[in-house]
């Protein structure tokens, strides 16, 4: 069954005065997705959210939430995401019952049911005690956690999630996960910003990767991996070699370790004709070692900079 | 039809409610107080040596011009510090994010000004009734007024809170412009007490008419004839409460 398009950013160009924050932006982000979109600080994760979000306004492109483009038609697309922002960014004259019942009330849900929806969330996330609380005297995790319920009480069929995990502790995180896992099975599409690539490569099925403004890849995450993948098989033989065989250099092979080792970044599926290769030369191989390429090996390659280099700071 | 959201307006009326309501005591008590020195030392100590003014006691002449400057220092004080705050702590993405139209935001807020007015002009109505027995002549033209000038000034507090970048921006706004206008627009005078220059160029302030206004609608006397203080009030709000809309729609200060 074909699946719904739930974000479709066509185009996407924001400037910040003369900066260029936002360059050709595109991607769509399907249904039921679990949607990575990762980059280094200032790549234009958040303002690519705060132009989905009504946020920030943009200069060319088209954005659709579910087909309602976020600026003529705002207030349905609006009513279909739950944003959970980086920040805090609560009202400090409300408690934190008052905060949820509130932001359902601007999203159209009646009071009793909003009352009904506040209990489940305080309930859900540990909040119950301290609904009466002044959210300034809450912990940074019960902050947290009171975002993500905010983002929940309307119930949106998109939930946006800048870095939710952010300063937390490896306990809290690792509920987090199984209750974003848990949204996303019922049917909810998520998008994801984080600093944690070990994060978004055990939530995600798809990857979006954003650098300086332009999107530098976007695929589902196996197939970004296998895509850009390079493994580094470094084979042990039974003897040093002074230099690599003649019939090796096609394979593009070094050698390591004073020659008892040679190291192939392997590109595609071609390890077995290679040891048949060594092996043919009467060179016997002692061990194979491969390290799989992961999603943060990737990350890397795409976020170097234009010379080719990670940037010092 | 005007509010699409409704259930999302009325929460947002209710939040701008509870906003004030819950420090009262720094919204509600104090113009009650300084209402209560204004009328014991100008219009009772001192107006009692001061001849009748437009055929009434000089308390009774001031009280609906102190009424007038409490509706508009109460509207403009809720919405520039409401707005403010919510732009300094950040919530106001709460309401940015949500399916409220922009004219629901701006209305929401207007009448969060509105209804804190309310409260305190009819609180400083009671205080004065401590002194005189302050009549109403003309409900309607006192609920036009009230209603009108409170969504006018609401609306100018709207603005200053966006042009806003400090706090100290919104009392530049309340020291060097609302006040100096009041006080010269009539609340204490009769505009006939002042020499012909200064009659001329009190007609160029607005809040002239509003409390003209007001004190027609009290006293059933006026400097001005009661269509055009109405007249001036109606179009400042139109004017400004469209500019306020478009603020918002277009972002100024709200959207990056």
């Amino acid at each position: 069954m074909d699946r719904e398009i739930a974000i479709d950013i066509k185009s996407l160009t924001k400037f910040y005065g003369g900066f260029r924050a936002l360059e050709d932006i595109t991607f769509k982000v399907y249904e039921g997705d679990f949607f990575g979109f990762l980059g280094p600080n200032g790549a234009g994760k958040t303002t690519t959210i705060n132009v989905l979000t009504g946020l920030a306004n943009y200069q060319s492109g088209s954005v659709r939430v579910f087909g309602h483009d976020v600026t003529g038609d705002y207030r349905k697309a609006r009513a279909l995401i739950g944003l959970v922002p980086q920040e805090f960014n609560f009202d400090p004259f409300l408690t934190a019952e008052q905060i949820l019942i509130y932001e359902a009330g601007y999203f159209g849900v009646r009071k009793r049911e909003a009352r009904r929806r506040a209990d489940e969330w305080l309930n859900e996330f540990g909040l119950s005690s301290y609904r009466r609380l002044d959210f300034r005297k809450l912990s940074g995790g019960f902050k947290r956690r009171l975002l993500i319920a905010r983002a929940l009480m309307h119930r949106p069929k998109i939930l946006i999630l800048d870095e939710p995990t952010a300063g937390l502790d490896l306990e809290l995180r690792y509920k987090l996960w199984d209750f974003f896992k848990e949204m996303n099975r019922n049917g909810v599409t998520l998008l994801l910003t984080t600093h944690y690539i070990e994060e978004a490569e055990k939530l995600c099925n798809c990857i979006g990767v954003i650098h300086e403004g332009r999107m530098r890849a976007v695929d589902e995450k196996d197939r970004l991996i296998e895509r850009m993948s390079e493994n580094v098989v470094d084979i042990q033989l039974n003897r040093q070699l002074a230099e690599v065989p003649q019939e090796l250099t096609d394979y593009g092979v070094e050698l390591v370790d004073g020659g008892s080792t040679i190291r192939m970044r392997e590109r595609e599926q071609v390890l077995s004709k290679l040891l048949k290769t060594i092996h043919a030369h009467g060179i016997e191989v002692l061990g194979v070692n491969v390290k799989k390429t992961t999603l943060e090996d990737v990350f890397f390659r795409l976020t170097k900079n234009d010379r080719g280099q990670s940037h010092r700071f | 039809m005007i509010v699409g959201n409704l259930i999302g307006f009325k929460s947002l009326v209710e939040r701008e409610i509870v906003r004030f309501a819950s420090v009262f005591l720094q919204t509600i008590f104090p113009p009650l107080i300084t209402s209560f020195l204004y009328i014991a030392v100008f219009g009772y100590t001192i107006g009692a040596r001061i001849k009748e003014v437009q055929g009434t006691s000089y308390l009774e002449f001031i009280i609906p011009g102190l009424l007038m400057m409490y509706v508009i220092e109460s509207a403009y004080q809720n919405t520039s510090s409401s707005l403010f705050i919510s732009r300094w702590a950040g919530h106001i993405q709460e309401i940015l994010v949500s399916p409220l139209s922009y004219f629901e935001m701006v209305l929401a807020f207007l009448i969060g000004g509105l209804v804190r007015s309310f409260v305190i002009v009819t609180g400083v109505y009671f205080v004065s009734l401590l002194f005189t027995p302050s009549p109403i002549e003309h409900p309607l033209v006192v609920l036009f007024m009230v209603l009108l000038v409170s969504l006018l000034f609401s609306s100018i507090g709207v603005i200053v809170a966006l042009l806003a970048e400090e706090f100290e921006h919104l009392t530049i706004c309340t020291t060097f412009v609302i006040t100096p206008l009041v006080f010269f627009g009539g609340v204490f005078h009769s505009v006939q007490m002042l020499p012909a220059v200064l009659q001329t160029a009190t007609a160029f302030n607005p809040i002239y008419y509003m409390v003209n206004g007001m004190r027609y609608g009290m006293l059933g006397t006026s400097d001005v004839p009661i269509v055009q203080s109405m007249s001036v009030v109606f179009c400042l709000f139109m004017i400004l409460f469209s500019f306020t809309v478009f603020l918002f729609k277009t972002g100024f200060k709200l959207r990056k």
